[in-house]
């Protein structure tokens, strides 16, 4: 009983490391550019697809995660100077149905692409490693090692380099960034760009654990909002706390009770926004739902 | 007279028209029961969006709670039809009243997300909490225990469809008196600006709570003519990811306006038919296609066949007229 527990955990912190990677981009989009960026899940989906397609035709794991991670970017570049710069500064409805409508036209090409049947990705290596007497993929826990390692290298580009201090600068208050002199919309491509392709490489890493289905964004999109939500608007930080809440209690919830796996996160959400709208991390008056 | 008569003339003319419809497309009367049902529910929607600028990504449970009071009560209770209704609009009333005080503190997107928490825990309770009652993803079927009713009958689709234009053109003639009455007034007020309004004095809270009570009965009436028209209801009709079409639909049609939300539909489903017969998938054709509607034609559907018709009537002449109707189009949003 207490090793089923053991894997439910590590099995937790898999899924957190995934949401955290896919959520990013929508919590710097609300934080920094004022949208509701729910065409993250493009990112996420096609990372998941290109994945699929290198690894089915070269063999190569790490190709499929490259190819995938730089193919979400590539296509969020497209989409934010495209599309969403006519989009800054609207009201937030405009921005959440023109979003909708991308992330529908990335499921239709998807669809139009490799078909409606779901595609199964082989793990890249089977092993089983002991942790406190269960038996763990060895996959798993380095999907939750790399999230980690990308949270540090987060933390570092936020606060050690000019263009980091520029964007949490941007977080706090755009207009008085550009009038430093500061390119804003520079940063924010910039930002977008690294954004989806983490949501890409997100899609990657889970690719061999979900079957890829031109669908899996749909659910994963409810499930990103959920952790923005919990862990407060624009704060990375937030974003990684809620992260790993939400995959305990996707995964060692569902171990008690079955459905709790699909409803539980909608429950913790339910609390957070009636008894605590900010977030964890959220300040006060500058939350989620911002009114001005 | 005169005075009524300025709330029914349109719906009337737009009843007839699709009376005709059925006529000069005898195949098609599915799909326009269809956009009846579905035009109720982007109406109830739009009084939401539109009215007073509350986004809701939950309008299904709204739809499901209708269609499940009205499946319930034929599946194991009765076989009255048309008390099957009215335990519908009970249900949505009782849900608005009671979720309606919780829900309306909450702006914005917080607003929006609570509806889809709401949505996606509604989808749990009938497909595992009342599993006994709702018998989960088998869903319910009871046409044979719906009784035949007096005048119109109920079981017939033929008829559905009939009830389901009566039941349209009160709720059109409601939404009309609504459009142009000071309730309508106060929602559009509320949604420019809640603190001026709270200044002149309107309560807000009440206002809030009074739309979004009318959104919850609208949108269980067109759920329990969803039930009695199929005659079998399944959990996939509260399902979130179908939270995205009414946004779509609403949009489309031009928010805010009396028959934004019947075009809207109109559009939504006919590009969704006619698409589906093309290329068997729809998404990639509705998604460019809001793209260029939100971006090029902000009023929607009926927001552009408005600024055409006030054009033409402006060629031929008559300036007054078309300056009032130029005068009565929606806000842009």
């Amino acid at each position: 009983m207490f090793e089923l527990y053991v894997s439910a955990v590590i099995f937790g912190l898999c899924i957190s490391g995934i949401l955290f990677l896919v959520s990013i981009g929508i919590s710097i989009g609300f934080g920094l550019m004022r949208i509701i960026n729910m065409e993250q899940m493009v990112y996420y989906t096609f990372g998941a697809y290109f994945t699929f397609a290198l690894v089915s035709s070269t063999g190569s794991f790490l190709l499929g995660v490259i190819c995938g991670t730089l193919v979400a970017a590539g296509a969020g570049y497209l989409v934010e100077t495209q599309l969403l710069r006519r989009v800054y500064g609207k009201e937030l409805m405009f921005t959440m149905v023109v979003t909708f409508s991308v992330f529908m036209i990335g499921i239709g090409l998807v669809q139009y692409g490799f078909g409606l049947a779901s595609k199964p990705v082989g793990m890249p290596f089977r092993v089983l490693i002991p942790i406190l007497g269960a038996q763990v993929p060895l996959y798993r826990v380095m999907v939750f090692a790399i999230s980690m390692a990308v949270y540090v290298l987060i933390y570092l580009l936020l606060n050690k380099t000019i263009v980091g201090k520029a964007i949490r600068a941007g977080i706090e208050n755009p207009e008085q960034v550009q009038g430093l002199g500061i390119n804003i919309r520079r940063i924010f491509t910039i930002t977008f760009v690294v954004a989806s392709g983490l949501a890409g490489f997100g899609g990657a890493l889970n690719a061999p654990l979900v079957g890829v289905t031109p669908y899996m964004g749909f659910e994963m999109l409810l499930f990103a909002f959920i952790t923005v939500i919990l862990g407060g608007l624009g704060s990375i930080k937030g974003t990684l706390v809620s992260a790993l809440i939400m995959g305990q209690v996707m995964s060692v919830g569902g171990t008690i009770y079955g459905p709790l796996a699909f409803v539980g996160p909608f429950m913790v959400m339910f609390v957070v926004i009636l008894f605590r709208p900010t977030g964890l991390y959220g300040v006060k008056g500058r939350a989620f739902g911002f009114e001005e | 007279m005169n005075h009524f008569a300025r709330y029914v003339r349109g719906p009337l003319i737009l009843i007839a028209l699709l009376v005709a419809a059925r006529y000069m497309f005898p195949n098609k009367m599915t799909f326009l029961f269809e956009v009846s049902t579905f035009g109720i529910y982007i109406i109830a929607n739009d009084i939401l969006y539109g009215y007073m600028g509350m986004v809701s990504f939950g309008q299904p449970f709204y739809l499901g709670i209708g269609a499940y009071a009205a499946a319930i009560y034929l599946a194991h209770i009765g076989h009255n039809i048309f008390i099957a209704i009215s335990l519908a609009i009970l249900a949505g009333l009782v849900t608005g009243l009671i979720l309606g005080p919780v829900y309306i503190r909450l702006r914005g997107d917080y607003y929006a997300l609570i509806n889809a928490a709401t949505c996606a825990m509604g989808l749990f309770m009938v497909e595992k909490v009342m599993l006994p009652i709702t018998r989960g993803d088998d869903g319910l079927w009871y046409r044979a225990r719906m009784h035949a009713t007096p005048f119109l009958n109920l079981k017939m689709p033929g008829d559905v469809f009939w009830f389901t234009m009566i039941v349209l053109l009160i709720v059109m003639i409601f939404y009309t008196w609504l459009d142009r009455s000071t309730l309508g007034a106060a929602f559009r007020g509320m949604k420019a600006s809640e603190s001026k309004m709270k200044f002149l004095g309107y309560d807000t809270f009440k206002l809030r709570w009074l739309g979004y009570t009318m959104m919850c009965v609208l949108a269980a009436l067109a759920g329990s003519l969803y039930a009695i028209n199929y005659g079998f209801v399944n959990p996939s009709i509260t399902e979130p990811a179908r939270a995205a079409e009414v946004l779509v639909a609403t949009l489309l049609g031009g928010p805010g306006s009396v028959y934004g939300p019947f075009f809207g539909t109109l559009a939504f489903l006919g590009i969704k038919d006619f698409v589906s017969n093309i290329m068997t998938r729809w998404e990639l054709a509705v998604g460019i296609l809001t793209i260029i509607v939100c971006f090029y034609f902000e009023g929607g559907v009926w927001g552009t066949i408005q600024t055409i018709g006030s054009k033409i009537r402006g060629r031929f002449g008559k300036k007054g007229d078309a300056a009032a109707s130029e005068a009565a189009q929606p806000p842009k949003s």
